[in-house]
Parts: C-alpha cells; sequence; structure tokens
C-alpha cells in the first residue's frame, strides 16, 4: 500500500518536471538578450567572433533541437557547462550545496525551536495577551520584506555596533575560517531567515496542537488526572510533532526563497547566489539546472510531507 | 515568501449564504478588530497620499540636484532628505507608492481573475479538465516563489503593466482552490441542480448562482492577495527585475539605495517601512475580514 | 578647466619638439608620471619596498566581481579576470605604468634595432628567457607561445576575440627558446597584445591533452601559469586564494599568499576595507562618493588611477541632423564637462579632450577646444543654417535640431549627466530627449543597428591599451554596413582611415604616437563622438604594503604584485 502510493506519486512527477523544463527552457532562450551580452560589451569582440561562440555553444540551432540536447544530457546526469567560465555545472553547484544547507538547517532549527515554543505557549494559553502579542507579532514579521530586513540587521548590528561580520560565511586568512568564526558569520543570516520562518510556522504550530488538544484521548488523559505536564509531553506534543516534519516539507519552497534573498543580502556564497549570478549572464545551462533541482526537491518535500502524515494518520495514507 | 503569507491562513470555508443583517453584523465584527480598523486608516491614507501626490510632493520626484545630494531628512529643504543625485525623497516616496499601490492592486485582480477562472472551471467540468488544471496549480505551487518571478521578470522588458502580470501570474493558485473548493460544496446543492433542471446554462450558473456564493473567502484572500504582491514587486524590484527608471516603486527605491545603505541610511530606511506599512494594513485588514466574515467565529 | 591647462602645459613642454625614440620613451615616462602625480597618486609611486619591509604575510583583496575563469584565452572579459591573470600568468612583454615594453618571458623586447622585427615590420622574432617553469615544474618553451596563438585562432574554442591575432600569418619554433611570427601586414599594436593581461602564455604540454579545451578543469579550477603566484583554490561566490611560486624566474614574491575574496555589496566592500578585514580594493574601487572619507582613513592610502575607459557622447553620424559638423562642435561647445565632472562625478574624473586618457603615451593635447560657451554655439549653430523654428527648435530645410540620447536605464550617474545636457542645449534651440533603455538590449541589440541617435557610453579601445582606434572608427567597421567592427558612430572620413591605417604599420613607438596626435586633432575639428572625461579608477589599499602602484593600462594593478611587501604593523 504505502510502496504503491510511493511509486504513484513518484511517476506523478516525471510529466511535473517536463512541463518545468520546457517552461524554463523556451522562456530563456526567447527572451531578448543572451549569455553572449557579456562579450559584445567588449570592443574587442567582433560581430564574427559573437557568431563563433554562438555556433560553438550551440546557441544557433532550433530551440526544440536545443531543447532536445539538454534534456538528453540531463537524463544522463550531465548538466552541460557554464556558459559563463565553462565549468561544469554540477560541480558549480555541488559546490553550494554546502552553505545553502548549513544556512537553511540553521534557519530550520531556528524556526522549528522558537516557533514550537511560540506556538504551544499560545495554543495553551489560548486568547491570552501572550498569545495576542504572538500572532500580531507573527503578522508584523511577515510584513517585512527579508531583503530590507537583512539590510537593517547589518546595518544596525555590523556597521554601527560592530557586533557581527558584514558577509560572507567566514573569514578569510588570519586564522579564520573555524568553528567559532564560521558561527558568528552565521548568526545574522540565519536569525533573519529563521525568523521569518518562525513566524509563518508558530502560527502552524499554534493550531496543529489546538487540534491534537481537542482530540479525545487527550480530554480523556486530562480528565484521568494525569498532570499537565505529562498530557503535553506524552499525547500533545507526540503527536504533533508529526504534522511539524509534514510541514517543514511543504515549506521548502519558501525556505529557498528565503535562503535566496538572505545569502543576496549577507553575501553568502550559496545556491541562491548561484542563481542571481546565472540569471544576471543568463548562464541558461547553469538556470536550468538550478531550476530542476529545485522543483525535484520540492516535489520530494511534499512526497516526504505526504509519508510523514501519512504515518501520522493511517486515514489519508493512500493519498 | 509571498506564496507562504497570510493567504495560505484561509480556510476554504464553509458556504454561508447571504442573509439579512450580514453585511451590518460583519462592519460590526470588522470594527471590533482594532488592528484591522487601524490598517484600513493607514491604507485609505497611503492612497490618499500617492494620489494627491502631484499636489503633496514638494518637488518633482525626477528633478536631479547633485549639488543637493546625500542630504539628511529634516534638512532645510527636504523634509526627508535627497538622494545619490539629490532628488527629494519625499517626493519620490509619495509617487512611489502609486506605482507600488498599482501593482499591488492591479495582480490582486489578474490573480482573483484568473484564479476564479480556473477554480470554476475545474470544478464545473471535473474529470480531465479539473485534473490538469489542478496539477498546474501543484506545479506553480511546488516552485519557490522568488525563483519563479525572477525567472519571468529577468526574461521580459520590465513594465507596470508586464510586473503586475507576473506577481498575478505567480499567484492566483490560492485563489483557484478557494474557488474551486467552494464550487464543489455549492455544486451539490439543491438550488443548483433545480437550475439545471429548468434549463439555466452553465456560464448563467456560474454567474448567477455560485460566485456571490462564495464572494467572502474571495475577498479575504484578495486584500491578503494585494499584500503579498506589493511585496512580491519589491522583491523584484531589490533584486534588480524591476520598472525601469525613471519611474520608481518603493522596491526599486530600496534597490537604489542598497549602494548607499550605509552612508545614506535614511535612503533604505523610508521605502523599507512604506512597503512594511502598506503590507502589515492589507494584512491586518484581511485578518480583520476573516474574524468577521468566518462563520466559525461568529457562533462564539 | 583648472586641470586641462595644466595637463596642456605639462604635455606642451614634453611633445612640443622634436624627438628621438629614447627621448620619446623617457618622456612618455615623465608625462605618465607627471600627470598621475597631478591625478593625485601618492609621491612614492614606484618605491618597492620600505625599511622595514619583511618577506611573507597574506594579502586579503576585496572586489565586488568575481572572476570564474582563469584561462587567459577563454575568459569573457569582464574586466576582473585580469588580476588573477597577471597574478598567475605571464605573457612575452609587460607594459608598465610609465609606458614601456619589458621583457618578461622573451628575453629582450624585439625591436628594429636589436633585429627583432624584420625592416618591413612583417616578421617579429622574439627570443625566450631559457629559465622559466610552469607550475608543474615543466618547462616553458616556444611551444607553448606557438599553441597559445594557436588555440586563439582554433575555430572550435570559444576564444572572446582574436583581434589581432588574425593579423599573424604564421607562428614558428626554430628552437626551443625562440618564436618566430609572421605578419600578413604590418601591425604595430601587435605589440601591445604580447603583453601581461592582454594575452596570457598557456602551457601547451596541459592542454593539448584536453578533451575539450572549452570545458577542460584547467580553465575553471586548476590552472597552470608561469605567473609569480600559483592557484590554490577557488571557492565559487567566496573566493580566490594563490600563494607565491618559488621558482619564479623573475625572483620568488615576497608575499607568501593573496586570497581575493568576493564581497558583492559594495558599501560592504567598503566597510570591510575600513575596518581592515580587507587590505586591497582593486578592481571596481572605492565609490566615488566614498573616496573622500577614504582619504581621510588612518593608516589607508587611496590611489586614483586614470584607465583606459573615457565617457563619450556618441553621435550617430548617419542622421540628418549631424551631417554639419558645425552642429556637433556647438553641441560641444554647450557641454559643460568640467560641471559635469565636478558635480556628478565628485571632481574625481580626468578631463580629456581625445579618446585617449591624458596619461597616455600618444594623448595629444594641443587639439581643437571646445569651452563652455552657449553664444559660441549658438553662433555656430547660426553659421551652420539652422534657425529657430517651432518651439525654438531650431531647423534648417525641414531638419529640426531634435534628437535622442540614450544609456543604459538606470545608471542615475549619467541620467544626472545627461539632465545638465538636456538644458543646455534647450538653451541654444536643440531638443533632446532622454530615451534610455535596458543594458540588456541597448548595447548587444540596438546600438550594433545602429538604432540610436546619441549615446553615452564610455569605451576602451580593442588592444586595452593600444591607441588604434581602427574597430570604433575606420570606414570599413560600421556594422549596419559590414556587419562587423564597432564603429557605431558611422564616421566615415577618409584621411582618418588613412591615419589608422598608416598607424598599424608603423612599428617606432614614437612615429606611432606622432600618427594618433595627428588623428586626434581631425577627430577634435570633425567629432565623430564627443569625450567627455577619462574614468579614474580609485583604489586603496593599507599603508603597510608597500609597493603597490597606479598601472593606467590594465584593469588592475596586481602587475607587480610579486614586489610587494607588508610591513609590520
Amino acid at each position: 500500500m504505502n510502496l504503491e502510493f510511493l511509486v504513484r506519486r513518484l511517476i506523478q512527477m516525471i510529466p511535473l518536471l517536463i512541463a518545468i523544463s520546457i517552461l524554463g527552457f523556451s522562456m530563456m532562450h526567447l527572451a531578448p538578450g543572451g549569455p553572449l551580452a557579456l562579450y559584445t560589451l567588449n570592443p574587442s569582440v567582433t560581430a564574427e567572433d559573437v557568431a563563433r561562440i554562438e555556433e560553438l555553444w550551440g546557441l544557433n540551432e532550433p530551440l526544440p533541437v536545443q531543447y532536445l540536447t539538454w534534456a538528453s544530457n540531463m537524463f544522463t546526469g550531465d548538466f552541460g557547462n557554464s556558459f559563463r567560465g565553462g565549468a561544469e555545472v554540477r560541480h558549480l553547484i555541488v559546490e553550494r550545496i554546502p552553505a545553502t544547507v548549513e544556512l537553511m538547517g540553521a534557519s530550520y532549527a531556528i524556526a522549528i525551536l522558537l516557533g514550537f515554543a511560540i506556538g504551544a505557549l499560545g495554543a495553551l494559553r489560548q486568547y491570552s495577551i501572550f498569545d495576542y502579542l504572538a500572532t500580531t507579532g507573527a503578522l508584523v514579521t511577515l510584513s517585512i520584506p527579508t531583503f530590507w530586513f537583512g539590510l537593517m540587521v547589518i546595518f544596525v548590528f555590523a556597521e554601527q555596533l560592530g557586533w557581527i561580520p558584514s558577509g560572507g560565511y567566514q573569514s578569510l586568512g588570519r586564522g579564520g575560517g573555524g568553528l567559532i568564526d564560521r558561527l558568528h558569520h552565521l548568526v545574522a543570516p540565519a536569525s533573519v531567515l529563521g525568523l521569518v520562518l518562525t513566524a509563518q510556522w508558530s502560527r502552524y504550530f499554534r493550531s496543529s496542537i489546538l487540534d491534537v488538544t481537542g482530540q479525545d484521548y487527550v480530554r480523556t488523559a486530562h480528565a484521568k488526572g494525569l498532570r499537565r505536564g505529562t498530557v503535553l509531553r506524552r499525547h500533545v506534543l507526540r503527536n504533533a510533532i508529526l504534522p511539524i516534519i509534514a510541514l517543514a516539507g511543504v515549506q521548502l519552497p519558501a525556505v529557498f526563497s528565503g535562503a535566496l534573498v538572505a545569502e543576496s543580502v549577507f553575501g553568502w556564497a550559496g545556491m541562491g547566489r548561484l542563481f542571481l549570478d546565472a540569471l544576471t549572464y543568463r548562464d541558461y545551462p547553469v538556470l536550468m539546472a538550478l531550476l530542476m533541482i529545485t522543483a525535484f526537491l520540492v516535489v520530494i518535500g511534499n512526497l516526504l510531507a505526504d509519508i510523514a502524515l501519512g504515518i501520522a494518520d493511517p486515514k489519508i495514507r493512500t493519498g | 515568501m509571498a506564496e507562504t503569507g497570510a493567504a495560505t491562513l484561509v480556510a476554504a470555508g464553509e458556504r454561508r449564504g447571504a442573509h439579512e443583517g450580514f453585511g451590518r453584523r460583519v462592519a460590526r465584527r470588522f470594527a471590533q478588530h482594532r488592528l484591522a480598523l487601524a490598517g484600513l486608516l493607514v491604507i485609505v491614507a497611503l492612497f490618499l497620499a500617492s494620489a494627491l501626490a502631484p499636489v503633496l510632493a514638494p518637488y518633482d520626484p525626477n528633478r536631479v540636484n547633485p549639488l543637493e545630494r546625500h542630504q539628511a531628512p529634516f534638512s532645510p529643504s527636504h523634509l526627508l532628505g535627497t538622494d545619490e543625485v539629490g532628488r527629494d525623497v519625499l517626493s519620490r516616496l509619495l509617487y512611489a507608492g502609486r506605482v507600488s499601490l498599482t501593482v499591488g492592486f492591479a495582480a490582486m485582480i489578474v490573480t482573483i481573475v484568473v484564479g476564479s477562472l480556473v477554480g470554476v472551471v475545474a470544478a464545473y467540468y471535473g474529470g480531465l479538465v479539473d485534473t490538469i488544471l489542478m496539477r498546474l496549480a501543484d506545479v506553480f505551487l511546488s516552485f519557490p516563489t522568488i525563483y519563479l518571478l525572477l525567472v519571468l521578470a529577468a526574461f521580459v522588458r520590465p513594465s507596470v503593466l508586464s510586473i503586475t502580470l507576473i506577481v498575478g501570474a505567480t499567484a492566483w493558485m490560492e485563489v483557484a482552490r478557494i474557488v474551486r473548493a467552494q464550487f464543489l460544496s455549492i455544486k451539490a446543492q439543491d438550488f443548483v441542480t433545480a437550475a439545471r433542471a429548468l434549463g439555466a446554462s452553465a456560464p448563467r450558473i456560474m454567474l448567477r448562482e455560485l460566485l456571490p456564493n462564495g464572494m467572502a473567502p474571495i475577498i479575504v484572500a484578495a486584500t491578503l492577495n494585494v499584500a503579498n504582491a506589493i511585496l512580491a514587486e519589491s522583491y523584484i524590484s531589490f533584486l534588480g527585475y524591476g520598472i525601469q527608471p525613471p519611474q520608481a516603486s518603493w522596491g526599486i527605491m530600496l534597490n537604489n539605495a542598497q549602494d548607499f545603505f550605509t552612508r545614506a541610511p535614511w535612503l533604505a530606511i523610508l521605502p523599507g517601512v512604506a512597503i512594511t506599512l502598506a503590507v502589515l494594513s492589507f494584512n491586518f485588514v484581511g485578518d480583520g475580514l476573516r474574524d468577521a466574515l468566518d462563520p466559525h467565529q461568529r457562533r462564539r | 578647466m583648472g586641470r586641462d591647462r595644466q595637463v596642456n602645459a605639462l604635455t606642451d613642454v614634453l611633445l612640443g619638439s622634436e624627438m628621438t625614440r629614447r627621448d620619446a620613451m623617457k618622456r612618455a615616462a615623465a608625462l605618465g608620471l607627471g600627470a598621475m602625480a597631478l591625478a593625485g597618486l601618492p609621491g612614492g609611486l614606484l618605491r618597492s619596498s620600505a625599511v622595514g619591509a619583511q618577506e611573507g604575510g597574506e594579502l586579503i583583496v576585496g572586489s565586488s566581481q568575481e572572476a570564474v575563469n582563469f584561462n587567459p584565452v577563454l575568459y569573457a572579459n569582464t574586466g576582473i579576470e585580469t588580476l588573477p591573470e597577471v597574478l598567475m600568468f605571464d605573457s612575452l612583454m609587460k607594459l608598465t605604468p610609465d609606458g614601456t615594453y619589458v621583457a618578461n618571458l622573451a628575453a629582450e623586447v624585439p625591436t628594429a634595432e636589436n633585429g627583432g622585427v624584420s625592416g618591413d615590420g612583417l616578421t617579429w622574432t622574439f627570443k625566450l628567457r631559457n629559465d622559466v617553469k610552469w607550475h608543474d615544474g615543466q618547462p616553458f618553451t616556444s611551444r607553448d607561445v606557438q599553441f597559445t596563438w594557436e588555440t586563439i585562432m582554433n575555430p572550435s574554442v570559444a576564444v572572446r576575440s582574436r583581434t589581432g591575432h588574425d593579423k599573424v600569418a604564421s607562428v614558428e619554433t626554430p628552437d626551443e627558446y625562440t618564436v618566430v611570427m609572421k605578419l600578413k601586414e604590418p601591425f604595430a599594436p601587435f605589440q601591445t597584445l604580447w603583453t601581461s593581461g592582454v594575452t596570457g602564455v598557456i602551457p601547451a604540454h596541459i592542454l593539448e591533452q584536453a578533451a575539450d579545451i572549452n570545458t577542460a578543469p584547467f580553465n575553471t579550477a586548476a590552472p597552470v601559469g608561469t605567473g609569480p603566484f600559483k592557484f590554490v583554490e577557488h571557492v565559487g561566490g567566496d573566493h580566490l586564494t594563490v600563494e607565491r611560486n618559488p621558482a619564479y624566474h623573475g625572483g620568488p614574491a615576497k608575499l607568501e599568499r593573496i586570497i581575493v575574496k568576493l564581497v558583492p555589496e559594495v558599501p560592504v566592500l567598503f566597510s570591510q576595507f575600513k575596518t581592515g578585514e580587507i587590505d586591497v580594493v582593486d578592481y571596481q574601487g572605492i565609490q566615488a562618493d566614498r573616496f573622500e572619507e577614504a582619504e581621510g582613513l588612518a593608516d589607508r592610502v587611496v590611489v586614483r588611477k586614470p584607465s583606459n575607459f573615457v565617457e563619450f557622447i556618441y553621435f550617430n553620424n548617419s542622421l540628418p541632423q549631424f551631417q554639419d559638423k558645425r552642429v556637433k562642435q556647438a553641441l560641444y561647445h554647450a557641454t559643460d564637462t568640467q560641471t559635469i565632472i565636478d558635480t556628478i562625478y565628485y571632481g574625481l574624473e580626468n578631463p580629456t579632450l581625445t579618446y585617449l586618457p591624458p596619461t597616455h603615451w600618444a594623448y595629444n593635447a594641443e587639439v581643437k577646444t571646445y569651452p563652455y560657451d552657449l553664444e559660441r554655439a549658438k553662433a555656430l549653430l547660426d553659421e551652420a543654417g539652422f534657425v529657430p523654428g517651432d518651439g525654438g527648435v531650431r531647423e534648417k530645410d525641414g531638419v529640426r535640431l531634435a534628437f535622442t540620447m540614450s544609456t543604459s536605464a538606470g545608471n542615475q550617474l549619467r541620467e544626472s549627466a545627461q539632465l545638465i545636457l538636456q538644458q543646455a542645449y534647450k538653451d541654444i534651440g536643440v531638443e533632446m530627449t532622454i530615451d534610455n533603455r535596458p543594458a540588456s538590449t541597448l548595447w548587444t541589440e540596438d546600438v550594433p543597428a545602429g538604432k540610436f541617435d546619441t549615446l553615452m557610453v564610455a569605451w576602451d579601445n580593442a588592444i586595452q591599451s593600444d591607441p588604434d582606434p581602427t574597430s570604433r572608427l575606420h570606414s570599413s567597421m560600421i556594422p549596419v554596413e559590414t556587419g562587423s567592427g564597432a564603429n557605431y558612430v558611422q564616421f566615415k572620413n577618409a584621411e582618418a582611415d588613412r591615419l589608422m591605417e598608416e598607424g598599424v604599420r608603423e612599428t617606432d613607438q614614437a612615429k606611432r604616437a606622432e600618427i594618433y596626435r595627428q588623428l586626434q586633432a581631425l577627430l577634435a575639428e570633425e567629432l565623430p563622438w564627443a569625450p567627455i572625461f577619462n574614468n579614474v579608477d580609485k583604489f586603496g589599499h593599507k599603508a603597510s604594503l608597500q609597493g603597490y602602484r597606479a598601472n593606467p593600462y590594465l584593469a588592475t594593478n596586481f602587475d607587480n604584485a610579486a614586489e610587494w611587501t607588508l610591513t609590520e604593523e
């Protein structure tokens, strides 16, 4: 049953990914300007040079041919080479994964701990001042543009107070790059991204816990005279945790978006910055690869979320 | 980030037919929500300020004066200071507000129209059409919004219209789902069956009976959508793919300020505050409307 | 205009009389130096090391752009790539800040006197050093030079440009340490072509084995050069590390390690310079609006360097409005370049009268000038027969003096300059409309297709520091007519063509300088374009760094990094 569901979901993914790839590919290639714009700004590069490079890169072939070449290479795990520099796209991306994972992981951790704490307190003291402030605070946080939030954090804590580094994920040279140094660099971007996620998630956690506390077995437990803390630990938390894992999966796109912004503001050498650079230089192979990888991860995230929910609630296991 | 905004929190509420006193009751409940009321006031103020920009702005927003550049706020001739080429920040904020709010509203309308259309069509025809449309919604939903927005914005000529369409095109899914759910729940009800039996045509049923009955959640979603659209526009602009100068939005002003934010922080602070204020107000109003319209709340 | 006059006076003295070649070199050196001192360079420009200097040390360089391809013939030339190139690679010669060529991989600079250049200027013989080793220990030989040229001309290699190299008929290697290059026609910029930062020599023994040079790991992950520094690592989006090459043929560098750190946000770059997180701000430099603050920082030295770039008004000379040169002259008279520099560019850019920086060895400071004078401008337009018509806009035979001016949308400094011009032009009865367009399409599509009236643009020459402007001014280089070239102004002038053809045939530097001075005088009369100013790069470094100096012929100043030292702090 479980396996069948999994296989079906995986098969459903394929047309979805193909649709995304065709959409992305045609949009990029039909747009004005292109990866060769970089060359034309140089007066020593002539029109013949540009035509020659265009041909070498296969950019003069009909679009469907280009797409099929790209797709068949992609299928064999070959993402191609960057138009800006010629490096293997796979290498460029793999190189950036640790930084992004570090940032996203730290933000997830902050958001889950803080979000859960706030959500739980809010749920247990529903309609209290704290609940009201938490809900309002979350809405305020969600209304602040993340990049602006980041800029302000840099301005206040790096520029004015000098407490945190103004960018990058480590100090270079002079013995930089140690664990403490890296944590020091991680604090600001992870907090900014983490707080935004906390704002979203505390509200989900709150309702998730409210759902559980409303269940019969919890009421029974209370009725049996179990202490509040015990009920919370044994029943409420245990049953609220799986929806939370599911949430972490479903929220993957949001975290990706947030990471892109945080990386851009804090000079963090992750995949989001790679994407922005590739966009600037119209580096199609990198853009396409990132697009596909993100789409793939997001679909997988959704799938894991479904599985987590399936385990939590057998009723929905069949999808 | 837009997809994670408050729009997702809108529960596809249970249908409730319009009945006497409903409007008044909603208004009363809304007025009890103090933050929503404050939000509404701020929105009205922002709208008036933008609409009256030609009257209120002390200077031409695009008039450069390099001799007066980087003046801090409260300087003798510039209340909110000047930017890197000596343009008056207050004047620019007022005019930029027009662009930001226009994009916010126009994108919301695109969202509602596209979302409703998709939702109604999916629910009405069901079967394969429904599957395809909802899968499409999944594709869009499963994508990090910023990536989608940037890819779209990077490959079109940026203008108010194109940015509006892009923001709208990446936000219709939530509304489509709400509308579809609304529609499906109504579809099964007696009066629709009756209308059909009487020979009413498909579009007629959709327009006459179904849409008005499912308006409440759509209104809430629309309000929250304005907030998200303003945010989305600011992200595109900040990352360098926004509307072209000399036209400016708050996001564009922030993008320009980026190069100077340590030296002239007010250039970054002021438009950021404007965006936050506008987005927050719409979110509060959306929250208030949801509470006011939510049947569950009404029972308490 | 004070600085203008100073430059004038200086060049008067220096270039006024006939000169022998040696004299020219010396004077060019003096001019370069003098003008740079004028531009506010620190006094101890060429001091290589100071008392208290010590061996070793680590230098952290900040840059807002990132080099991603380290193969000197393959990178796309965004400018920043020159920095790693001059650290890790060498060319046959170097062009020093004073405008002289010195041997590098070559044992001596070929000249007519030493028999390196044949009488007809067609055969160049380079004697190579025999003590040069690649970073992997393999010896450097004439085959590497030959291979470099072959790679550039190889149709299956995505080389950015073959300009200059395509004038070469053959490259022969009579022995391991001799390279003979035969030109199809005399081409003097050829010498500049084989200098550091223009054409770096790449190793045949590695790249001949590569399945596809375009994507070889050499380019991005394992470059091997002959330069003073060796590649250590490149972490994409973060930094590049190079370390001293102990076997460097010019003697090992004093610094142990150089780290080039990417700091994408320009204000953050400056903050890190202030806090000392980075030691040097080189390529792209310090923001103009922070320069004054930078000058006031303790223990920091700021450097202004005239670049190869000149900011112009480009006229589309095919338009009926611009057929009479007096119209362009009038517009130039109404162009207040000094006010633009002072009020918009913080007074940091250098005035220039021609398409060359005033510090250039071929610069002509005695050309016709167009001081800001609206009355003179109006008189010229009257003379040309353009009289005020509808709305005060002058016209003649149905041709209205109205045009658009375009540049990259969003360039606020240029937009400010455009507004100054618009006002002044209006005062003399000319209607200029600002029509700025997205950079992505303006430069790549509209400009080559001739779809513009006037442009505000900064450009350098095809072979960066060489004074030859053929690709930008020769009548055979008009892309709308011939499909190639960069003569976007669509300038056609037989005398100019002749001078440019002669200029690339002449190999004697002094005689060449004379030809280009004539050309500059002609351009100042005909005005295919109107130079506004010479872009000045603004760099900064820690005071404890010794030996850093400006090289106006390169985008970076790292070409002598081997000589730098850090004093104890």
